[in-house]
């Protein structure tokens, strides 16, 4: 109970069996009052989603919607032992993508057949997958885009590590394959259960990143299409995206996708919203880059969940498409500068430093802000995070337009996972020895996820490129939604064993080696 | 003057309690404690919800 960094026995707040956790953190009266602040905050968000009776009404009828009982302890998870700035930006980050969340749950279930029925709304809605870039978004400010598979199945397992295991089951039982991700599996097991919102004009799925998203999509698009009757568009990005010969195509998968949006909704492309958007996905990048560029200083500010998970929100499912993460990143780019000037650190102490590469595991536990707390291993920055840093044009010329289709299939290319996971060689093992030299890192995490092929095939590669250059790669093994497979301690303890074995050294929270968090959300 | 230093008397008061209500809510964590008591109930309920189960 102390207001210093790393003050607190942080794994005392476990209790074997439970759900949650025993109390929050007093982080000393300043950061208490502000976390106590934010959490009133999202309690008012909270409040103000069940006012409205047809939320009620969803809440009762989508088994997914349990696991928003457990918001604020998703962010107390990623809050754990932090501090004044740190704290701050997590905040920051965190309450927005709940509020962005709260606000997408609303307008599912007011165009939702099933519960607000709101037909002149949901003529202007354009479902799009959970992992899929909504670039083509862009240039439709009238339009509302809207992902069932965000709130049912990513965000849900963000908040309880066992969300996604009832609809894994469904689709199984149905007798889909059970080697496939967890991820496109739990989303095909909520359509197949019948537990996804009905509505929009139209959608656009994309053949994200593997076997399994494609046979989710399947599934998905079936009863869209045929039982629905909202029609489906299939974006198709070439998956070799480094290569210039490919990019042709892209963009005219592009101009078809808007096509089929201005077919389906009546509304026409607007070059005026396009820019302004390509504006604010160009000051994002600009950020990410200041951010990481710190991260390479012994002093790195925006790291660990903190990166991870607002860039996935930020790059992907926004796009420069809402104005206030502008403001956000405007915020947390100077709660970082404070912090670097005055040469903080978000841990007691700093031993490792380490890039976080391959799929990884952070949706069903608060991985990287572990690792910090027990081991004072930096989480400098991560394979989903790093993504295209390419400058958008954003000034309304002929040409501009023209180079502004291949902007947005350039970023469809180089959605989240899917710029690493395909691509090449280059794009997942070159380029991840180029970071360790660029980071100083001395150690790379290497998740393996034991459903997702595309990575399985490299093992042996990433191995023999770690022993020539000399890096400490630890591999965790996982199954990304499914912690029945491997559980959260499973996951620590490759960690552990590695630390103890191969670097002979003590953890600097001992209390969180070992955590009673297997019952816990 | 005496009502309107009753009326602040009473504000402070009532924002007083309602700080150390929610307090102690926050810092026991009791707001996750009474949902996690919920979460059963309403799987129990999803569980007798109707559904058109198919691929």
């Amino acid at each position: 109970m102390a207001k210093q960094v790393g003050a607190d026995r942080l794994g005392d707040f476990y209790k074997e069996g439970s759900k949650v956790r025993k109390r929050r953190e007093w982080r000393g009266l300043a950061d208490t009052m502000y976390d106590y602040s934010r959490w009133l905050k999202i309690m008012m968000t909270l409040g103000k989603f069940v006012m409205k009776p047809r939320n009620v009404k969803a809440m009762f009828r989508y088994r997914w919607m349990a696991n928003y009982l457990a918001v604020p302890m998703m962010v107390d998870r990623h809050t754990q032992g932090l501090r004044g700035e740190y704290l701050r930006i997590c905040h920051e980050e965190q309450d927005l993508v709940i509020d962005d969340v709260a606000k997408l749950l609303d307008s599912l279930f007011r165009g939702d057949r099933r519960i607000g029925n709101d037909k002149k709304f949901s003529d202007k809605v354009v479902l799009v997958d959970e992992n899929e870039m909504t670039a083509v978004m862009m240039g439709f400010p009238t339009l509302k885009c809207l992902s069932r598979e965000t709130p049912s199945t990513y965000v849900s397992v963000l908040l309880n590590q066992y969300a996604a295991c009832h609809y894994i089951d469904v689709a199984q039982e149905f007798g889909l394959a059970g080697d496939v991700c967890p991820m496109p599996e739990a989303e095909a097991g909520v359509s197949i259960d019948d537990d996804a919102p009905v509505l929009g004009a139209c959608a656009i799925q994309c053949n994200t990143t593997c076997d399994g998203s494609l046979l989710g999509n399947g599934v998905i698009s079936q009863r869209l299409e045929h039982e629905d009757g909202i029609p489906v568009f299939q974006l198709a990005a070439p998956l070799r995206h480094r290569e210039d010969d490919v990019q042709e195509y892209a963009a005219q998968e592009i101009r078809n996708a808007i096509a089929f949006i201005e077919k389906h909704t009546g509304v026409k492309w607007d070059w005026d919203a396009y820019f302004e958007c390509a504006k604010r996905v160009n000051y994002a990048t600009e950020c990410r880059q200041e951010w990481l560029e710190m991260n390479r200083t012994p002093y790195p500010q925006v790291f660990g969940s903190n990166l991870a998970l607002y860039t996935e929100t930020n790059y992907m499912a926004i796009c420069g498409r809402v104005a206030a993460f502008e403001k956000a990143d405007r915020k947390i780019t100077k709660l970082a500068r404070q912090a670097y000037a005055k040469k903080k650190m978000a841990a007691k102490e700093y031993r490792h430093r380490a890039i976080i590469w391959g799929v990884q595991s952070h949706y069903y536990m608060d991985f990287l802000v572990w690792l910090l707390n027990c081991w004072g291993i930096v989480p400098l920055t991560d394979m989903l995070s790093m993504v295209s840093t390419r400058k958008l044009v954003t000034e309304d010329t002929p040409k501009n337009r023209e180079q502004a289709i291949y902007d947005m299939a350039w970023l469809t290319e180089n959605m989240i996972m899917r710029n690493r996971t395909h691509g090449g060689y280059k794009v997942l093992l070159d380029e991840l020895w180029e970071f360790v030299e660029m980071f100083n890192a001395d150690m790379v995490i290497l998740w393996e996820h034991m459903s997702c092929k595309a990575l399985d095939g490299m093992h042996g590669l990433f191995e023999e490129k770690a022993r020539e250059k000399g890096i400490h790669l630890v591999w965790v093994t996982h199954d990304l939604f499914d912690p029945r497979i491997i559980s959260r301690q499973g996951v620590r303890d490759q960690i552990n064993s590695y630390m103890r074995t191969v670097f002979n050294e003590e953890p600097i929270d001992p209390s969180l080696e070992v955590l009673p968090d297997d019952k816990s959300w | 003057m005496t009502t309107f230093l009753h009326i602040l008397k009473t504000i402070v008061i009532v924002i007083a309690a309602l700080f150390a209500l929610t307090f102690t809510v926050y810092i026991f964590n009791l707001d996750m404690k009474l949902t996690a008591a919920i979460e059963p109930w309403l799987l129990k309920h999803y569980d007798k919800i109707d559904r058109d189960q198919h691929l």
